[in-house]
């Protein structure tokens, strides 16, 4: 496993509340912990990972390991889209993520979409190793590109893995991987679609926000695929759906495509929603 | 006048696996045809690989949207799947198959993917016990997935079937694509999107990207799996929604 970390965050409890014990970041990550995002009475602390640039450049990798103590909230989101520029000697720009949620602690990671600019070469490998009853909201997503520099689906390659342990066990291996080719160009596969979003839950804490969300993502799936509107107008077009997975189909994961980023925005903020009783303060909330 | 005879790459149109064996035994070319045959019963006509959700939900429309569909379950397949036949057609034994198993369900996050995998790979499974009953760790393992202790996914299920027939390594994974190919092609023959013949044209056209497929993702690591589809994954997982289905998944 790597030696040296870019940041480093520890949460854990600390005279009955949830704090952050060691927050470490180097250049190009930087960690902010504003402490007013939650409100009184909800014990959950938030935190900001943000790159110089509000970027990753073609060489650089960037690393993160967290630890969620018994008990405790986190939330992990970004200040904006995370962008990542044009590959050089065809070098990746890369983050790695490793978290560690113990025993009824609830990792939320709520950030901003990748956007990949033309020719860019990203990979991400997120690896969440869960205590039995620990609880996680993770949001992972991707956009087009710069759509106003007419750069759509042009990135040379994006590479997302995220996968999740419940008590050392694999529950939920999954990699994205989307790569140009000249016999299936990444524009045929996405059609008129310019975002896509996972949405995984897990845990007993979250059981009914669970159940909620398979309800109305279940009403637009079958909306989805019985109206014939769709075969005339993109305009407004959201396609999504559900499965479960891991023992006794205890997880969840949501797949959404959208023909606008603001759509799978709005869709994040309805379908999380009752989170906010849990974290203070509504997802996504001002983007 | 004498008619040159033609190469063997001439006749194929293939330019790799120039060490491929001069000549491959009698036997195990009748085993590779069966296992191929629509005949050799496994069930896989009752599945679309997702195509009648992508039909429905607005994504194949055309002959173009369909080539396009058809080409990314090909890529999907060689990149998430073939990495678990190669895998398990290595395998020696029964605990590592177990462990094989485990980690293909836990990398088929679509439920109906997985759904149609496990129902498939028993089907295989049933099949080659019955016409291989010399091959005894075919019996153990049908013990195995009747005791819940693995889910009989078809890749593993396929590329071990291959290991104990003693295939060749890159003719399971070529069979393996040329199945994914012939069951989509049935699928949108009986989707009524392509008639016999045209899916027959499809079946040889296709030939060289599925070939292109399987030189990319031969021998690749389970840890290297990957989907490449994100439109149809969401699509498949709609399946159970559709207000009238011809197929499982």
């Amino acid at each position: 496993m790597r030696e040296k970390w870019t940041g480093e965050l520890t949460v854990e409890q600390c005279c009955s509340r949830a704090a952050a014990t060691r927050a470490y970041a180097r250049y190009p990550l930087k960690l902010v912990l504003p402490s007013k995002v939650a409100c009184s009475g909800i014990d959950a602390v938030w935190v900001y990972l943000v790159t110089y640039g509000g970027g990753i450049v073609s060489g650089d990798s960037i690393s993160c390991k967290v630890s969620v103590g018994d008990h405790c909230t986190l939330v992990l989101t970004t200040q904006s889209s995370t962008k990542i520029y044009k590959a050089v000697q065809g070098k990746f720009s890369e983050q790695v993520f490793k978290a560690l949620v113990a025993k009824d602690a609830l990792l939320v990671m709520m950030p901003d979409p990748v956007t990949c600019f033309a020719a860019a070469k990203y990979k991400q490998i997120q690896h969440f190793f869960l205590s039995l009853d620990a609880n996680l909201v993770l949001v992972d997503w991707f956009t087009s590109g710069r759509r106003e520099r007419c750069e759509v689906w042009a990135f040379e390659s994006f590479r997302s893995t995220n996968n999740v342990y419940l008590d050392g066990n694999p529950v939920f291996l999954d990699t994205m991987n989307l790569e140009q080719d000249v016999s299936l160009p990444i524009s045929s596969r996405l059609q008129d679609f310019h975002s896509v979003a996972m949405l995984v839950i897990y845990g007993p804490r979250l059981s009914s926000i669970r159940k909620r969300i398979e309800e109305r993502v279940g009403s637009q799936c079958e909306e989805a695929v019985r109206k014939k509107k769709h075969r005339s107008s993109t305009h407004g077009r959201l396609l999504c759906s559900f499965s479960s997975f891991g023992p006794s189909d205890a997880g969840l994961v949501v797949r959404v495509a959208a023909v606008e980023t603001e759509l799978i925005y709005d869709f994040l903020k309805q379908e999380l929603a009752e989170l906010s009783d849990l974290i203070g303060a509504p997802p996504y909330y001002g983007k | 006048m004498k008619l040159s005879r033609p190469s063997v790459t001439q006749c194929t149109g293939l330019a790799f696996r120039m060490d491929l064996p001069a000549k491959k035994s009698q036997g195990s070319d009748w085993v590779v045809w069966q296992l191929v045959d629509s005949f050799f019963p496994t069930g896989g006509f009752a599945h679309s690989y997702g195509l009648e959700a992508a039909v429905q939900a607005g994504l194949v429309s055309d002959s173009k949207s369909l080539d396009t569909f058809i080409k990314s379950t090909l890529e999907n397949s060689g990149s998430l799947l073939l990495p678990f036949v190669s895998a398990s057609f290595k395998l020696p034994d029964v605990a590592g198959w177990i462990e094989l198993d485990r980690l293909l369900n836990a990398t088929l996050s679509n439920h109906v993917a997985r759904r149609a995998s496990s129902s498939q790979g028993s089907a295989l499974l049933r099949t080659a016990a019955t016409v291989y009953p010399d091959l005894a760790e075919l019996g153990e393992l049908r013990g195995v997935v009747r005791a819940g202790r693995a889910s009989g996914h078809h890749a593993g299920v396929f590329g071990i079937v291959c290991g104990l027939l003693k295939l060749d390594a890159l003719t399971c994974q070529r069979a393996y694509l040329y199945l994914t190919l012939r069951d989509v092609l049935s699928a949108a023959t009986r989707l009524n999107l392509v008639g016999p013949l045209q899916a027959a044209a499809m079946q040889q056209s296709l030939r060289g990207f599925g070939e292109a497929v399987v030189r990319k993702c031969a021998d690749r690591g389970v840890e290297d799996a990957c989907q490449v589809s994100p439109l149809l994954d969401t699509a498949q997982a709609c399946h159970d929604h559709l207000f009238s289905r011809l197929f499982c998944s």
